[in-house]
């Protein structure tokens, strides 16, 4: 089994039960997007599966372990084999393009040499193929808050792709991007999915962007999967029962 | 799947009721505080001081005992109501008119009764400021500013680099020892286990109790315990220097952006490489300023420290004062304000031009 999650609740300190026993499975290779109105429990979920949240009741099943209260060295091999990609990139602003790259491998790197920033020549190598990957190697020495924000998600995704992960999260990748500059990051979680295997599970507001790229979706509503299938069969009764009646769809290409 | 909706909102439910009850305990308490003291202030400043004009006031424990326990039963009952003050302060109070009235009311009413009895404590004259004493000493201290004396100039001048260096010396030995508390006193690194939750609690502790004593404080008890002299004057601002950077240090950590803090997190980094990698970097340029613009404070309270035994320029002016040797305190007032007024320029420059 590569990622079961059974019956999960999430309710934050604050009181809001973010997550109403949310149950699916994914398999290896899959595009899961997750689709879902604004508050609707996207982000909660993606961070129940690697832990940035710790979920209230249920179970997370990954690669045949249950991980859904793993602790100290167990949960940092969890999050070591889970990538993770931002809305908002969440790189270190000051530091070079490809320090930050680097700053994806610290889990294989001993405290010493990470902290002395003495990095391997395997490492150096393999950072600039991730930026090769995303196409952004000429920037490796570049400041990371003097990109724009395509490219600031670019190195994001290189930094991710460090991590050598089996299953890549992306909260809302590309909701702060122009919508040709959306498509072409999409095109790079694409490429990552088919060309290196990576099972992705995406979160997305725009389902143009959902029909093209994902191989599965699930829609989320206050908490709760109301929709499980293939893209394709979302059609327009669907459509308003996620959205709400109000709803119109907004083209993106 | 309803059972475990029920447990997990029952779990949250739970520790609200708790927050809520100690909410309350301390609404009680604060409120039976303001009743005492609104009682106090009323009794002793107003009625006996400025009414009945009394010379000598009468002061017993029992009657402080008796209004005590009146305060208390009164606070309490007004609690209860949950249309008092403290309910309103700690967001436990009910909703409507009666709860904006009482607190209008006793609002104004806590704030007329200390400014009119701070006013009557402050002796406030204004006969004393402008009688002809009054005026003859303004001029005398003011002529002396406008003649100093400069025969003590080299003497003056070897005594401010003392200061300026006891300064110095304090701000940079405060530095390694304020990094590894503030690391330690904030609350976003040390909440992932009761060990370092205790750890962070504790340090808090100390570290008000150290801030909430003056540097001058801290500069009286080292000369006892070490002797007069620019050494007790060094530890004076070393001790408070820590203390209160260590603060401002661990607010700045704690209100780092959290995002590339979870980007580190998620790649499965440990808690130094989290530090390493995502914390510093947000740190540093504030952490400078801080510390900049800490040697600059530094300076000025390494004069005031002088006044009382810590050495450098501010043991000079005393020593001069004591003598009434005014315009030699002249020359020693206008070198010390050159001084301060540099260090300011300075370190706003440096300040401005690292960020
Ligand atoms: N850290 C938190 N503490 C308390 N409540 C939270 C927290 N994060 C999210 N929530 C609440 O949980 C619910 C689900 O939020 P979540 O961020 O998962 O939604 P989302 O589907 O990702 O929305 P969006 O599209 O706006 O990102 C919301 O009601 C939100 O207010
Ligand atoms: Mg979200």
């Amino acid at each position: 089994m590569f990622l079961k999650v059974e019956d999960l609740h999430k309710v934050y300190p604050s009181g809001t039960h973010a997550l109403k026993g949310v149950s699916f499975e994914v398999k290896e290779g899959e595009f899961l997007v997750v689709i879902g109105l604004s508050g609707s429990g996207k982000s909660t979920l993606l961070r129940c599966i690697n832990r940035l949240h710790d979920p209230t009741t249920g179970k997370i099943t990954f690669l045949d372990k249950d991980v859904t209260h793993v602790k100290g060295e167990e949960l940092r091999n969890l999050r070591k084999s889970i990538g993770m990609v931002f809305q908002q990139f969440n790189l270190i602003k000051r530091r070079s393009v490809i320090l930050n790259v680097l700053s994806g491998n610290l889990a294989s790197m001993s405290t010493f040499n990470s902290v002395s920033e003495n990095f391997s020549e395997k490492d150096l190598e393999d950072a600039y193929k991730c930026l090769d990957i995303v196409g952004i190697s000429e920037k490796a020495n570049v400041r990371a808050d003097a990109l724009s924000g395509g490219q600031q998600q670019r190195v994001a995704i290189a930094r991710s792709l460090m991590q050598k992960p089996k299953l890549l999260l992306a909260d809302e990748p590309v909701a702060s991007l122009d919508p040709a500059t959306s498509n072409s990051i999409m095109q790079y979680f694409e490429k990552i999915n088919k060309e290196l295997g990576t099972t992705v599970i995406c979160n997305l507001h725009f389902l143009s962007l959902v029909r093209r790229y994902a191989t599965r979706v699930i829609a989320l509503k206050a908490g709760e999967i109301i929709y499980e299938g293939f893209p394709e069969e979302i059609d327009e009764n669907w459509f308003k029962t996620i959205y709400g009646e109000e709803a119109e769809e907004v083209e993106i290409r | 799947m309803i059972d475990h909706h029920k447990i997990a909102v029952e779990k949250v439910q739970k520790q609200q009721d708790k927050e809520n009850s100690s909410k309350f305990l301390k609404a009680i308490l604060l409120d039976s505080f303001f009743v005492f003291y609104s009682i106090l202030v009323v009794q002793r400043a107003i009625i006996y001081n400025f009414i009945l004009e009394l010379k000598e006031i009468p002061f017993s424990w029992g009657e402080i005992g008796i209004i005590a326990v009146i305060s208390a039963v009164v606070g309490t009952a007004w609690a209860f109501t949950k249309t008092s003050l403290s309910c309103k302060l700690f967001g436990i109070a009910k909703e409507g008119k009666i709860t904006d009235l009482t607190v209008e009311i006793f609002g104004w009413f806590l704030f007329n009764i200390t400014f009119i009895s701070g006013w009557m404590i402050t002796k406030i004259s204004i006969i004393d400021l402008f009688s002809e004493e009054g005026l003859r000493g303004a001029q005398r201290i003011f002529g002396a500013l406008f003649t100093p004396q400069f025969s003590i100039f080299d003497e003056a001048f070897f005594a401010l680099i003392e200061t300026i260096y006891i300064a110095l010396i304090a701000t940079l030995v405060s530095i390694p020892i304020t990094l590894i508390l503030s690391f330690l006193s904030a609350r976003n690194l040390m909440n992932d286990n009761p060990l370092s939750i205790l750890t962070y609690n504790v340090l808090r502790v100390i570290l008000n109790f150290v801030r909430s004593i003056e540097p001058l404080i801290w500069a009286i008890i080292f000369s006892v315990w070490i002797g007069i002299g620019p050494f007790a004057g060094m530890m004076a601002l070393l001790i408070h220097t820590i203390a209160s950077n260590a603060k401002l240090y661990s607010e700045a950590i704690e209100s780092i952006e959290a995002g590339p803090v979870e980007a580190i997190q998620a790649t499965g980094a440990n808690k130094i490489q989290v530090i390493w990698y995502a914390v510093i970097p947000q740190i540093v340029l504030p952490f400078l300023s801080f510390t900049i613009y800490r040697w600059d404070i530094n300076v000025r309270m390494a004069t005031i420290i002088g006044l009382v035994g810590g050495g450098g320029i501010g043991t000079m002016l005393i020593q001069y004062q004591g003598l009434a040797k005014w315009h030699e305190v002249g020359l020693i007032v206008i070198m010390i304000a050159i001084v301060v007024w540099l260090m300011d320029y300075i370190s706003a420059k440096i300040r401005a031009a690292i960020y």
